[in-house]
């Protein structure tokens, strides 16, 4: 067990972790702009972190071509830190543009504010 | 070094096949387009993840360039739906 892999595997692990909290709070929690959160924990924390503990991991084995799938791992998961946060926010702008949600807050500070 | 992985495999399988199947429940009785669009976005960023570490389980350099194609998709979705539900087009 080298160092390298060691790291690897408890990146994966905690990746997995996240990844099943973040499915368990957006299957419970109640509307859409709450669901988000749980989206970040199982995107960021369920596929940022295991692709860099796959980076690590690959290089701590010695499999063939483990340069090419460690480098390709670590381009990924810069992709995903990029792509995920982006996303939801253009979607979350898209949802409250076009009202396609419903929700009932308490207060409303910015619809109060637009009159 | 094989037995690492295959034990790391036997540890992560249950916690990432889990995932993938509530994603999917979401995904399917979502009540609105952004909850359905949100749940498949998660679902292809961790099938992505998945995809890399079973490139290191099967020791293939096929299914990671997969995984950076889908990366790239998931984000094409978000911005392609939410394109559509402000402007109710899709284009430039």
């Amino acid at each position: 067990m080298s160092i390298l892999f060691t790291l690897g595997a408890i990146l994966i692990t905690i990746g997995g972790i996240c990844d099943l909290f973040g499915a368990i709070g957006l299957l419970k929690f109640p509307n859409f702009y709450v669901r988000l959160h749980a989206a970040t924990v199982g995107t960021i924390g369920g596929a940022a972190v295991p692709l860099f503990g796959v980076a690590l991991l690959a290089l701590g084995t010695n499999i063939p071509n483990k340069y090419t799938i460690a480098g390709a791992s670590l381009i990924t998961g810069i992709i995903v830190l990029l792509a995920a946060p982006a996303g939801s926010t253009a979607l979350a702008y898209a949802a409250h543009k076009s009202n396609a949600v419903e929700w009932k807050p308490k207060t409303d500070h910015l619809k109060e504010a637009r009159k | 070094m094989s037995l690492g992985v295959v034990t790391l495999m036997k540890v992560i399988l249950p916690l990432y096949v889990t995932a993938i199947i509530l994603y999917t429940i979401r995904a399917i009785k979502g009540p609105t387009v952004p909850d359905i669009i949100l749940a498949v976005d998660c679902m292809s960023f961790d099938i992505a993840a998945f995809m890399a570490i079973l490139a290191v389980y099967f020791k293939s350099t096929y299914l990671i360039t997969g995984a950076i194609i889908l990366a790239l998709w998931a984000y094409l979705l978000d911005v392609y739906i939410a394109n559509h539900l402000t402007k109710k087009e899709v284009g430039a």
